[in-house]
């Protein structure tokens, strides 16, 4: 049996050994000047929200309504909202939320996704049902699965990361399934079969290894679309509730003073916006250095 | 110039320029109602629009406490109190054409009576009701009780007097596809959502002396269109699409009174109360102590100028002082802002405050749920209140629920507090609805079982004079006040927004609408 185990053939690393050679991802990715900015931008975003208790100049929470919808400049960089609370600072705890809100949709549904993806490839009796599951799951729209959850468990940011979730998990397993069926007309699943290893062994070393930059590249990809929903769930009054400090609800608050103190509103939008053009010009970098098709 | 004022004066440019169909008056709403069957819904949208389609008995006069003669020539009451006998004018037909007889009136009552209509203001008819035609012209209404507010009750749009045979020809389509009337003006079309229409009743010459015009109605026609988005409202009204609204944001009124063409307007009195009730039920909420330490810890007037715009008074006591049965005496300490003496209350009640800024008690926190709407000024509001008691050690947890859903949520038990704003027609009114226990779990929600509390309501509504009946509603006022029930924020201001080229504009406020029947407005 051990030389069974010994004569297992060797799977080859996705995208060749060819790479070996090439300079590191990072280092291709920061060779994009653009793609190097928005990582930069996005750095400065991550970190602040991070650190948000340091970086905030005021409680994000502290009204004042002596000094409600103060235009930007002066002792409030960014003015104040109708509360009369920093926005700045709400920006800063803002940003934790939303980007939590991608980092979420993106790791859960990411990983239901593959799985049920990669099963469907592999396992061609479950195919059929998981596809049409899938199908059953893309005909809601996000917005709508938002709604439903709210309605049932209240809004909240809780619901909003189970509507990401389930939004997001379809859109995945088609892409896993997409590149493990590729994966599977290879010779080496032929061999690994043909000399007994488990299909944990095949599922996990030959076939989701071989796929998992596609999927990668796919979610970098689909992280600014998941804030963006996010963010519309919580302007719709889905999401974050008050006073916690969210962009899209942000964006909401200030929607009813647009013609008395546009910055409100318009402060947060241009948050999201610059977030999800960050996150989108990173993630067409890293899909061109990582994707094998377009290395090819 | 502003980029703000530049703009209006783009839309205000257009308006001018726009012709305006001078016999039509178009009105501008936020939301639209259900449906124009006015015994199945509390829906102020339909009352808007029945107040004008239709007529009550009775007729509520502008200062909100007289009632006046409408369908009803004269009443008399029993000594007793328990019988009213009004006398109908006889001159009035409905839109159809048919004669107004008693038989309407009956058939009206009896079918809010009628257990399978659900009316949800039945209550408001009085106990152990039975009505009956004496003759063409007669109306005997009779009560197991006597009931002090069944006039005031009576000018509501619940009390619209209906046709029997354009009832029974609709069925469930009444108020949908059709009415009947005995209105200054008769329903046309509904288009859900867009837009309803209604033209003049040439006939009508029975207007309530609430007004100097008896009718008919000067525009030919009612135009009421449907503008939810609050900026749209602005500019539809700012260029002249639209004649009136009440249902203009705060924010914009300063703007609109600076624009030429706009007049606002406002009623004798604001009864419309924004409050946060207590579930006293709940563990955190029982002790007066802490109820009264945050209504305190809440500055009032820096929410009515921050929130309202200045579209209000700030709330010392849960009844307006213009409201029939006010007491005056009534403590007012609730409406005080003294964050000093709320952190001393709570001290005393034994949340202690601790390291992170929140109060504790037996290793407890001092958070409380509070429910309230989605939409309008509710959430500013309680996050404003959130701010306030933050400062005083008071975590204040927020759900807010979409209109489609709070009030279910309302019924339940699981929160502490929750935010709402209510219109009124008299303290008994507001009274009788909120504190008294056979109104548990809801309107009641505050679990407010207190057998002192219901013998003095049930004084004040079968009181047979107007000083007993004060005299029974001012307890109730003491009991309330004293218990901290509610925190009272804010005497909500109402605005009646108008283009100057209508004339002879007066606000009312019968149950929230502003326009009632208009029938002195001329173009």
């Amino acid at each position: 049996m051990s030389t069974t185990m010994d004569a297992a053939p060797a799977v080859p690393a996705a995208g060749g050994s060819s790479e070996m050679a090439r300079p590191s991802v990072m280092r291709r990715i920061m060779r994009d000047k653009v793609a190097g900015g928005a990582a930069l931008l996005l750095t400065i975003v991550v970190v602040a929200a991070l650190f948000a208790e340091w970086v905030a100049p005021y409680d994000p929470y502290a009204i004042n309504l002596l000094n409600v919808m103060a235009p930007p400049g002066g002792e409030h960089l960014l003015g104040t909202d109708s509360n009369g609370r920093d926005i700045l600072s709400r920006l800063i705890y803002g940003a934790r939320n939303t980007l939590m809100l991608g980092l979420v949709g993106v790791i859960f549904g990411g990983f239901f996704g593959g799985v049920l993806g990669i099963l469907a490839a592999f396992y061609k009796r479950l195919d059929g049902w998981i596809m049409r599951l899938v199908d059953v799951l893309l005909a809601f729209p996000a917005i709508l699965i938002g709604l439903s959850v709210a309605a049932i468990a209240g809004a909240g940011l809780t619901s909003v990361l189970i509507a990401l979730v389930v939004a997001t998990v379809p859109d995945v397993a088609r892409v896993a399934r997409g590149a493990a069926i590729g994966v599977m007309e290879q010779e080496f699943i032929e061999a690994g079969r043909a000399l007994g290893v488990s299909d944990f062994t095949l599922i996990w070393r030959y076939l989701t290894l071989n796929c998992i930059s596609t999927i990668f590249v796919f979610l970098t990809l689909r992280f600014g679309q998941i804030i963006l929903i996010g963010s519309a769930l919580s302007f719709l009054g889905m999401g974050a509730q008050p006073p916690t400090a969210e962009l899209g609800m942000m964006a909401a608050q200030g929607r009813d003073f647009l013609f008395m103190a546009p910055h409100i509103a318009t402060i947060p939008s241009l948050a999201i916006f610059v977030i999800v053009l960050c996150a989108n010009l990173l993630g067409d970098a890293i899909r061109d250095v990582l994707d094998p098709r377009l290395q090819q | 110039m502003t980029l703000r004022r530049l703009s209006l004066m783009c839309v205000l440019a257009t308006g001018l320029a726009a012709p305006a169909g001078a016999q039509t008056l178009t009105l501008i709403r936020n939301i639209d109602a259900p449906h124009y069957d006015g015994v199945r819904t509390t829906s102020g949208a339909t009352g808007e629009i029945l107040f004008k389609t239709g007529d009550t008995l009775v007729a509520l006069d502008y200062d909100l406490k007289t009632v006046r003669p409408s369908l009803a020539s004269s009443w008399e009451v029993s000594p007793d109190g328990t019988t009213y006998t009004f006398k109908l004018r006889d001159d009035v037909s409905f839109c159809s054409g048919k004669k107004f007889t008693a038989d309407d009136v009956v058939y009206t009552f009896e079918r809010v009576l009628n257990k399978e209509t659900r009316a949800p203001f039945i209550w408001r008819m009085g106990p152990g009701i039975s009505v009956t035609a004496k003759d063409a012209t007669t109306v005997e209404y009779k009560m197991s009780a006597p009931f002090s507010e069944l006039l005031l009750n009576l000018t509501n749009f619940h009390s619209t007097i209906v046709n029997k045979d354009s009832v029974e020809a609709l069925g469930k389509d009444y108020g949908v596809k059709g009415m009947d009337g005995t209105g200054p003006y008769c329903f046309q079309s509904w288009e859900p959502r867009n837009q309803t229409i209604a033209t003049r009743n040439e006939a009508y010459k029975w207007g309530p002396p609430v007004y100097e015009n008896r009718g008919p109605a000067k525009f030919q026609r009612v135009v009421w269109k449907i503008v939810p988005e609050e900026a749209a409202r602005l500019a539809t009204m700012a260029s002249g699409q639209g004649d009136m609204t009440y249902t203009m944001p705060d924010q914009y009124l300063p703007q609109l009174s600076r624009l030429p063409n706009m007049q606002i307007h406002r009623p004798e009195a604001n009864l419309q109360l924004f409050y946060l009730g207590f579930k006293t039920t709940r563990p955190n909420v029982s002790d007066v102590r802490v109820r009264t330490a945050l209504s305190i810890a809440i500055n009032r007037q820096q929410i009515v100028d921050a929130i309202y715009f200045g579209n209000g008074i700030a709330a010392e006591t849960f009844i307006h002082p213009k409201a029939q049965d006010y007491n005056p005496d009534t403590p007012k300490h609730l409406g005080r802002y003294d964050p000093a003496e709320a952190g001393r209350l709570l001290d005393e009640a034994g949340w202690r405050m601790g390291t992170d800024g929140f109060r504790y008690k037996d290793g407890q926190k001092l958070s409380l749920l509070l429910y309230g709407f989605a939409g309008g000024r509710s959430p500013k509001i309680a996050e404003a209140a959130q701010g306030f008691w933050r400062r005083i050690g008071v975590d204040l947890q927020l759900q807010m629920w979409d209109g489609t859903i709070v009030f279910s949520k309302l019924a339940t038990q699981e929160y502490d507090m929750w935010s709402i704003s209510f219109p009124y027609s008299s303290a008994g009114d507001a009274l009788r609805l909120y504190f008294h226990s056979a109104n548990m779990p809801a309107p009641n929600r505050m679990n407010w079982n207190d057998p002192i509390t219901d013998a003095a309501l049930n004084r004040g509504l079968s009181a047979l004079d107007d000083a007993t009946r004060f005299r029974a509603f001012a307890e109730v006022q003491d009991i309330v006040h004293n218990n901290a029930l509610w925190v009272p924020l804010v005497h909500q201001g109402l605005a009646l927004v108008s283009n100057k080229r209508i004339k002879n504009v007066r606000a009312h406020h019968v149950y929230g609408s502003l326009i009632y029947k208009g029938l002195d407005y001329a173009p």
